[in-house]
């Protein structure tokens, strides 16, 4: 059963990493002064810290499946 | 065996007596070291990834404690020590568990994630046990209306022609 008084368990579980939302894809200026594209944007709402957490987990999930065997 | 005494203990703290230290003299009173999440990711990363943290992990992950209770007394105790604030460390109690999973597959050891609902209850409900015990019954029972086709039609065209009666019915 799990313990209603660890949020861990909840809050591991609420992280769907596989599935990583982008649904604030970033704003693309059009006038003089837009900040030159450069770099290519992912697509990921980057100013959500969850967000940031869950990239961050996906490349230990990708570290985690490969010692595993069961990564793609 | 002190407890199977009768003799008062007087060595307890008082009630209230947590409330008597002077304010913002605890760690967790003062402004957290890390105040946002990407700080707390670089403090957690780092020190996870020390040798000695790395042993002693693994040793309490082969004994048996469930990844999610170890990461929650991680977080809880820097919540303590003033490291990080509370809601900061909600956001990065998946990462912790991420990486002490980590530690266990990379130690290749057996190791529980406390994840898993050990004891589901649905099972055992009365109501769950009389549906099983009764389910060949209900797949096997007639279930369709035994009402004759032409009786029903008939029915229904008597209410249909009903006049209304009521004191607001139209006049012709």
């Amino acid at each position: 059963m799990l313990n209603k008084s660890n949020p861990a368990a909840a809050a591991y579980l609420r992280m769907d990493i596989e599935n990583l939302s982008d649904d604030k894809p970033e704003k693309k200026g059009t006038g003089l002064l837009r900040k030159p594209s450069s770099v290519k944007s992912s697509g990921l709402d980057l100013s959500n810290p969850a967000v940031r957490v869950g990239k961050q987990m996906q490349v230990i999930r990708n570290y985690r499946n490969k010692i595993n065997g069961t990564s793609d | 065996m002190a407890l199977l005494t009768d003799e008062p203990t007087f060595d307890r703290p008082i009630p209230g007596q947590s409330l008597t230290a002077e304010l913002g003299g605890r760690p967790w009173q003062s402004p957290p070291q890390y105040s946002n999440i990407d700080e707390v990711m670089d403090f957690y990363m780092e020190r996870m990834s020390s040798e000695e943290f790395m042993m002693q992990a693994i040793d309490i992950l082969e004994m048996g404690v469930p990844v999610t209770t170890l990461a929650n007394t991680i977080q809880m105790a820097n919540v303590m020590e003033g490291v990080h604030t509370l809601d900061v460390s909600m956001l990065a109690l998946p990462l912790i568990m991420e990486m002490l999973m980590l530690l266990g597959d990379s130690e290749n050891i057996e190791y529980d994630t406390g994840l898993e609902d050990k004891n589901p209850k649905t099972r055992d409900t009365l109501l769950t046990k009389l549906a099983l015990q009764y389910q060949d019954v209900i797949d096997e029972a007639d279930l369709t209306p035994n009402v004759d086709a032409g009786e029903a039609e008939e029915d229904t065209q008597e209410e249909v022609n009903e006049e209304p009666s009521g004191l607001m019915a139209r006049r012709d």
